[in-house]
């Protein structure tokens, strides 16, 4: 295997030395983020370390049975660049009115709302290994799965990645401005967080970016900043040349609802009420009335953050799997 | 320099996305369910005139509603 199995937290690092990602991770976030905040933060139950390392292999024991594997991520590549090739087809017929365009608004809506999963499978590198044959589709899913979004991969994956370090970190993670009081509040602030004056949504990821500083973080935000102008450039053109409505209905209106969605499920519903700083208390699981499919699966995201090898679709059955290890360490399980 | 100009723009891009989408969007809009510019003004007149402020607003404010 050439890659940690999961995340760790400094502490629990330090059990196990593990090499590669795990190295990553930056220190301060539990002192730092404690000190600022106005409430008390959640953590798992302090166990006995020979409890604690027991646990732990049990727990990676079942994660190496679901870690993705590039023969069955294929799938992944071809829905991504089959969908992508169709809503760019989609342009010239329903601007030559050879299909309507409300069937394509709703497949528009689609694939920007679902389009971010197989964008998330190449941030951490789960459709090809680097130095494999499956890197190349790894990396074209990450290029064009969010470009409905005008989110270039070069910044999700670096936001995504300080996200995973400095999960529920007020200040170092990228996503904590979507934290709301409740649900309805959270799909409000999707679109507040969008606003030009707003500190959220992309408008904060440029300022991490900013803080970050390094090589790539000026790289992600240069990509950022040529995507929106470009895809700005595009809808300004379409709109002008007397296709507005394609514009607005393959284009403008799909990436808002579905950032808006992306939002809600992917940041909002598995880390509310962000009041956890450790890896078995900085997501929730929960149960939705709209069902596994609808939530992206984010129900069972905890497994996700424990072992972000683990793909989307896997996390299920890996969750349940790693139900009963997961109850020792403290981790609420009675939804599900 | 470069950079720079593309800051600005992007500074500015309520106000041109006012301009650039509203404006045409309305216009196109008004002629889909035939409905007639105000003051005499022509459908993309009235348009320009609309989105244009609008994005101002947004500029200014910082938010579009």
């Amino acid at each position: 295997m050439d890659r940690p199995l999961d995340d760790l937290t400094r502490e629990e690092a330090e059990d196990y030395a593990l090499p590669g990602d795990a190295g990553l991770i930056e220190g301060g976030v539990e002192g730092a983020a404690a000190e600022r905040s106005a409430f008390e933060w959640r953590h798992a139950p302090q166990l006995d370390k020979h409890v604690r390392v027991n646990l732990r292999l049990q727990e990676r024991e079942v994660a190496e049975k679901f870690m993705a594997d590039p023969k069955h991520m294929r799938i992944y590549t071809v829905l991504t660049l089959g969908c992508f090739g169709l809503w760019l087809a989609m342009f010239p017929l329903t601007m030559m009115q050879i299909i309507p365009i409300w069937p394509c608004f709703l497949f528009a809506t689609f694939i920007a709302a679902v389009g971010y999963i197989p964008s998330h499978e190449a941030m951490h590198r789960n459709i090809g290994r680097p130095g494999t044959k499956y890197h190349f589709w790894n990396e074209l899913v990450g290029q064009v799965a969010t470009l409905i979004l005008i989110f270039p991969f070069s910044m999700a994956r670096l936001m995504h990645m300080h996200h995973h370090y400095h999960c529920n970190d007020p200040v170092m993670d990228p996503d904590y401005t979507d934290g709301a009081s409740g649900p309805i509040m959270a799909w409000v602030k999707t679109w507040l967080n969008r606003q030009p004056g707003a500190d959220g949504s992309i408008h904060h990821y440029k300022r991490c970016l900013e803080r970050i500083g390094t090589p790539e973080a000026q790289v992600a935000l240069r990509d950022t900043m040529l995507l929106q102008l470009g895809s700005m450039g595009f809808l300004f053109a379409l709109a002008w040349s007397g296709y507005a409505f394609v514009a607005c209905f393959l284009f403008w209106l799909p990436r808002h609802l579905g950032l808006s969605y992306i939002r809600y499920w992917l940041s909002w519903a598995p880390h509310h009420p962000r009041d956890g700083l450790d890896r078995y208390t900085n997501t929730r699981v929960f149960r939705t009335w709209v069902g596994h499919w609808l939530s992206l699966g984010m129900q069972y995201h905890i497994v996700h953050h424990l072992y972000p090898g683990i793909p989307n679709h896997a996390t299920k059955y890996a969750y349940y799997e790693m139900k009963p290890i997961l109850e020792q360490r403290g981790v609420d399980c009675s939804p599900l | 320099m470069g950079a720079l100009v593309i800051r600005k723009l992007l500074y500015w891009m309520p106000f041109l996305f006012g301009i650039g989408f509203i404006a045409p969007l309305t216009a196109q809009t008004m002629a889909y369910w035939q409905i007639d510019a105000p003051l005499g003004l022509s459908r993309i007149g009235f348009g320009l005139l609309f989105g244009g402020l609008w994005g101002l607003y947004a500029n200014i404010r910082g938010r579009w509603i």
